[in-house]
This record gives C-alpha cells, structure tokens and sequence, in this order.
C-alpha cells in the first residue's frame, strides 16, 4: 500500500507517494526522473548509487525511500550551481577521473561527503574513504588526485 | 503480489505489537543493509515492514562499569563514539573494517547482531567482552547472554514480537585484538575473524576469551581454548596448542569466498596472531 512521502531533493520540496518496498533509487530514477544515480548492483556493493542523506553518505539502493521522510536528500544534480560545475565536477572532468562514467555519479558525492568532513584528508584517508565505490574502467588513480587537487585549492568555486 | 504495509512506530510498545500481529510476515526495518538487497532480489516477501528508526534507539552510555549501546546505533556512531574508542577499542576495529563508509552510515549494531549472520563482524568482539543483549516483546523485557542468542545461521532465541532494545558491554580488563581475513578490505563478507581478550599477571594468564567469526554455523566461543589458557604460563608453545583448540571446535563450510580447508589454516593463524598481540607477546 502506498503511503505518501515529504522529503527536501536537491534544495527543492518533494510529495510523492512510494511503496513499503520502493527503494530511493527506484524512487528517484522511475519516479522523479533524477537518473544521476546508477543502478550498479541493487545490492549495496557497487557504490555508483551513493547519495547524500542530510549530508552523509548512503547507498540509495539500500534505503528505502519512506524512512527519508523530512530528510534532506542530496544528488549529483544537486551538486552543480545552475551550469556552474562544482569542484570536484571540474577537478575530475579535467583529470580525466573516469572512463565509460558509470561510476562517476556515486564517486563525486563519496568525495564530496569526505571533503566536507575532512577538508584536507591524506592519500590514505581518500583511498579508505572512496573504497566502497568501484571503478571497472580502473580510474582510481585519477580519481584520488582529483579529489587532491581539489583539497589543495586548485579548482575554486 | 500482496500489498505490503509499512509501520514506522515511534513507541517500542507500538512496535512490538506490530510485530507479534505480523509474526513471520513482518520484516524489522532498521539501516536496511541486510534486508533491502533480499526485498530487491525478491528474496523475501514481508507482509509487512516495520521500521524501528524513529524509536530513537540510537545511543552510547557509560553506566555502572558498562557500556550501555542502544541497538539503532549505527556503525558511523559507534566509530565515532569517544566510549566505544576509550573502553571498547576492538568494536571499533572490527567496525572500521566492515561495509564501507556509506554502509557504516545507515547498519546499526542491532541489525548486525540480530540478522545473526556467521560472519557478523560485530559479534566476535561482544562475545569476548562478555555483552549481554536485552530483548524486549509484548509481555515485557529479558536479559540474556550474547553467547545464548544466536541457534543457527540467520537463527536466534528471538521470539514473535521480540527486538534487541540495547547491549549491554562489561567494561572488563585485559588486551584485547581482533583480526580478520576477507577477499579485500572494504566491503568484504570476513573468510575467518577473531576476537580476544586475555588478562595477564606477569607472564601468567589469569582470564582468556576467544571468539570466531565464520568458523561455524553461528558465531562461537572456543571454551576449549579459553580453558587452556587459564593459570598458564603464556609462551608460543601454549598459544599454538591453543589456537589448534580452538579450531578444533569450528565446523567452517566451504563457500565462494574460501574452502573449509582455508578457513581452518587462516583461523589458526588469526587466533596466534590475535593471542600474541592481546597478550603482548613480540611474536
């Protein structure tokens, strides 16, 4: 039966109605139209799926969408100011921090979840942080020295 | 397909109720790790879910010479608790190797004790820490040991109705360690994990805890280890004997992950490694 849903998605005020067992990336990708969210695995393994839930990181695949009632839901879409990129958008767009880009949607919003933690993480505090999201294309390297860069300063709002 | 109802009570009673109304139809939702992927795969087909989130089970406290954890506490809070690192440092190392940062954010240590699965990474530091859980149901609350709870894989005493409300973790002295094997770091179901806890004057153990982590159909205690140890003299001698105890006592399965084979020459490495460390000896 479904039930009716008031959660804030990128800035904005949502109502909808979602299913016990909906999930919010079938809520988001089938309902709302908001397809930065991949669906990898549907299993929580993958990473590509990564949201923000009032500013910490989950797996969308694995939340179900009425249990973020009155929450803040944070996407990739959300993270660009109108076509002003963000970033960690332009850091891994010009360091070629991905391939096909499948994984890049779930990638950014882990980084930007331990940037805005840990402004200025090490080599290791990235590698630990970003280890839950896969990569099949094997772009981890530029990866981490895109989220560097963006820690040292180079790419200003 | 049935329609499936959804509850998300905020008073335990309320919960409990629903629960007992639902029986084995009823599907407790907590960080939804561990049960979303089997509604995804339509492994499972609730009748109803109840979420238990809003039951403001989430907590840490010190009290009376224990820890007193509230079941919805995440794995993110419990890492980050200043109690759980000062008093419960194992938790905290088995936690900072399970899931991944976006899975520690939403799994409670409720959630991971009660899917009782084998490989429960939690559970092999609570069993050598003692914890008792306490469960509440419609009739009223019990107390019972972390030892007694779980009867098989994805099997516990619970009852109809029934949830674990909080754990309650002894403050207990000795070293402690807790190691374990997986196909990679993040992310990775444990082959084989231990946990220990001995406590020492000079060179002789006086108390010992051992526990093991996907060894057996549950999680297990290796009394027979533990049995060794006591009044002994600690030497690599007494802590290869003991290790060999103590997968004695396991029944591990071969799997995708690791043949039954492994699983017995890991564990017994981990238990020497883990005793060493606890103890510690520079071995």
């Amino acid at each position: 039966m479904k039930e009716t849903l008031s959660f804030v998605l990128n800035g904005s005020p949502v109502d909808v109605l979602a299913a016990p067992t909906e999930t919010l990336l079938d809520l988001l990708r089938e309902q709302l139209g908001v397809t930065g969210p991949k669906r990898g695995c549907d299993e929580g393994d993958c990473g590509t799926c990564t949201v923000l839930l009032d500013g910490q990181p989950v797996r969308s695949c694995l939340t179900i969408a009425l249990t973020v009632a009155g929450k803040e839901i944070t996407t990739v879409e959300g993270l660009a100011d109108g076509r002003k990129l963000h970033p960690l958008q332009k850091a891994f767009h010009e360091r070629g921090a991905f391939q096909c880009g499948f994984c890049t949607p779930g990638m950014l919003m882990s980084a930007k979840a331990l940037l805005d933690g840990n402004p200025n993480p090490t080599r290791r505090e990235i590698v630990d942080h970003m280890s839950g999201n896969l990569c099949r294309c094997g772009s981890y390297e530029e990866v981490i020295e895109a989220i560097q860069a963006v820690a040292n300063g180079e790419y200003k709002e | 397909m049935k329609d499936v109802r959804y509850f998300a009570p905020t008073e335990m009673a309320e919960a409990t109720q629903l629960l007992a109304r639902y029986g084995d139809g009823a599907a407790v939702l907590a960080g939804g790790t561990d049960l979303v992927p089997q509604l995804n795969y339509y492994e499972r087909h609730p009748e109803a879910i109840v979420f238990i989130g809003n039951l403001n089970l989430g907590y840490v406290k010190e009290d009376d010479s224990k820890l007193v954890i509230g079941a919805g506490t995440t794995l993110a809070e419990l890492l980050a608790s200043d109690l759980v690192v000062a008093h419960f440092g194992i938790l905290a190392d088995a936690i900072s190797e399970l899931g991944t940062v976006a899975i520690r954010t939403t799994a409670t240590i409720g959630g991971n004790i009660a899917n009782a699965s084998p490989a429960a990474d939690t559970v092999p530091p609570l069993l050598v820490m003692d914890a008792d859980l306490v469960l509440v149901g419609p009739d009223g609350e019990r107390t019972v040991a972390l030892q007694d709870f779980f009867t098989g894989p994805g099997e516990t005493i619970l009852d109809t109705g029934e949830l674990i409300s909080e754990i309650h973790v002894p403050l207990l002295n000795g070293g402690t360690s807790f190691k374990k094997v997986g196909m990679r770091k993040a992310q990775s179901c444990a082959i084989a994990a231990v946990a220990v806890r001995i406590e020492m004057d000079g060179d002789t153990c006086t108390d010992a805890r051992v526990a093991l982590g996907s060894m057996a159909p549950t999680p297990l205690r290796c009394t027979t280890a533990e049995d060794l140890l006591k009044g002994e003299t600690l030497d690599a001698d007494l802590v290869a004997r003991c290790a060999e105890a103590a997968v004695g006592q396991t029944k591990p399965i071969d799997d995708q992950r690791a043949s039954a084979w492994y699983r017995i020459k890991a564990g017994k490495a981990l238990i020497a490694k883990a005793l060493s460390e606890a103890a510690g000896l520079g071995m």
